[in-house]
């Protein structure tokens, strides 16, 4: 019982800490594409009176940085449907033009409004729609949604790496006495802080085993119940082979740094 | 005989070299020699004990221990050294988890024995402190005076150049302590090991000729 306990004080706050870098991998896994929809994929619609180029658009704000022409005949076969050809020519003929107008970076509502007059101050242009308030909406709802996580992952880690040093004191206060002897006596570093290491490896092995059975019962089980959209289509993304190897190096980084942390605060004799 | 410790003007002391324990002190110990070193509480003998054992550093002067200059030493060296030293404490500093048995092969598991030559030698040396019959008990299932054999057996192990002993009848009764000073006798007249031993009084009953050094008002005097 007094074994399971102890190494339950180390894999535990340990766990904390892998399923913290776990989630930061898979989150901003899943999201990454989504991300970079919402800040790449977006366009303001720019109605104009006569054909334009994007040397000219570049020249009224420096920030645009694609455009694509919305096809009028395609406008006009949509909404005149039923309508003789020579009343579509007519409407085709009176039809403004459409352009997507991308920009360069993700910019703020401030920014786009600004873009948004200097457009307008063009006699050429007719209208510019920039949909600036979905657009800030959604975007930053997910940016404080990724602000969130990452300041709960920090918090779960500080509050772990607190239980860490609990456990190291624990360590401290069981071993000193043997490495102390084994000192004495000559023993090198890595006999003496043997027994240390076993004990610790080991819980960083059934941390990371711990942590990835539950990736994998997220990813192959739950993922596939959730009904979550973005779950369901980035099921692969949930975990890979590859985050074993992350959080097997990073527990065996931590229990490398707490157990010689412990080795050395140890050194001397205990009078 | 060739000096096995040497100090030479030899100042040991604390808190960053504030407070001097050991001042000026200057003497040789010949290969094979028993010391005993006296003094009153407090006057620095576990000090320079524990100096010459590499635990304190000499704030100045020589301090050489088995030809290894204890001021300018590495910690490799020092490691090296100390697989040459056998140290008795008056507390034992028994391994408590491990069993007697193990305890007792330590030196040797240092050295990188094998496990038969350790197992043949745990027999050899708890026989000879007449504790064979314990092997696979744990310390603390043993009296104070069976410890302290343990503590001598381990510190016989691997036939040290110097025994180091910091009170080791401290603890024990007349009887034990007996038995104790008879351990030591013998390593020194048999294996011509040195043996220094920090004590607060010399035994009574004891046949091998020995040195004594007293420490008084930080120096540290050889009683003809």
């Amino acid at each position: 019982m007094k074994f399971i306990k102890n190494h339950l004080m180390f894999i535990l706050p340990l766990m904390a800490i892998l399923l913290g870098i776990e989630f930061y991998l898979v989150f901003d896994r899943t999201t990454d594409s989504y991300e970079k929809g919402l800040k790449e994929g977006y366009t303001m619609l720019v109605v104009t009176k006569k054909p334009v180029t994007l040397r000219k658009l570049k020249s009224l704000n420096e920030h645009i940085a694609g455009i694509e022409t919305i096809k009028r005949e395609q406008i006009v076969s949509e909404v005149a449907q039923g309508v003789s050809k020579q009343s579509q020519k007519e409407i085709l003929a009176a039809l403004p033009y459409f352009y997507n107008v991308g920009l360069d970076s993700y910019l703020e509502t401030a920014q786009i409004e600004k873009i948004k007059r200097d457009l307008e101050k063009d006699p050429l242009i007719k209208r510019v729609e920039t949909f600036g308030s979905s657009y800030s909406s959604a975007y930053r709802l997910f940016s404080f949604i990724k602000f969130l996580l990452k300041v709960f992952i920090g918090f779960m880690g500080i509050v772990s790496l607190f239980l860490i040093i609990k456990q190291m004191e624990i360590w401290k206060y069981a071993h000193k006495e043997r490495m102390q002897v084994m000192e004495i006596f000559g023993a090198p570093l890595m006999l003496r802080s043997g027994v240390l290491f076993k004990v610790a490896i080991f819980d960083a092995f059934i941390a990371t085993l711990l942590v990835s059975g539950i990736f994998f019962y997220v990813k192959f089980v739950w993922a596939a119940q959730s009904g979550i959209d973005l779950m369901m289509q980035k099921q692969d993304e949930l975990f890979r082979i590859s985050d074993m190897a992350i959080l097997l190096g990073a527990a065996l980084f931590l229990v490398i740094v707490a157990v010689y942390t412990v080795v050395f605060s140890s050194r001397g004799v205990q009078e | 005989m060739s000096n096995v410790i040497s100090a030479k003007n030899l100042t040991l002391a604390y808190d960053n070299g504030r407070k001097e324990i050991i001042k000026n002190a200057s003497f040789n110990i010949r290969k094979g020699d028993f010391v005993f070193i006296t003094g009153p509480s407090g006057s620095g003998k576990s000090t320079l004990l524990k100096a010459l054992y590499g635990q304190l550093k000499p704030k100045e002067g020589n301090l050489v221990v088995g030809g290894v200059d204890l001021a300018n030493v590495s910690s490799r060296k020092l490691q090296e050294l100390r697989t040459h030293m056998g140290i008795i404490f008056q507390d034992y500093k028994l391994i408590n988890e491990w069993t007697v048995a193990k305890n007792v092969v330590l030196p040797l598991m240092i050295a990188g024995y094998s496990i038969d030559v350790q197992n043949a030698q745990a027999h050899r040396l708890l026989k000879h402190v007449k504790l064979a019959e314990h092997a696979d008990k744990f310390p603390l299932e043993l009296s104070g005076g069976e410890q302290q054999r343990v503590g001598v057996a381990r510190a016989l192990a691997k036939n040290p150049v110097v025994i180091l002993a910091d009170e080791p009848t401290g603890n024990l009764d007349d009887y034990s302590s007996n038995v104790i000073w008879d351990l030591m006798e013998n390593a020194c007249q048999q294996l011509e090991t040195t043996v220094l031993v920090v004590t607060h009084k010399i035994p009574t009953i004891f046949s091998l000729p020995y040195r004594h050094f007293i420490i008084e008002s930080k120096g540290v005097y050889e009683v003809h």
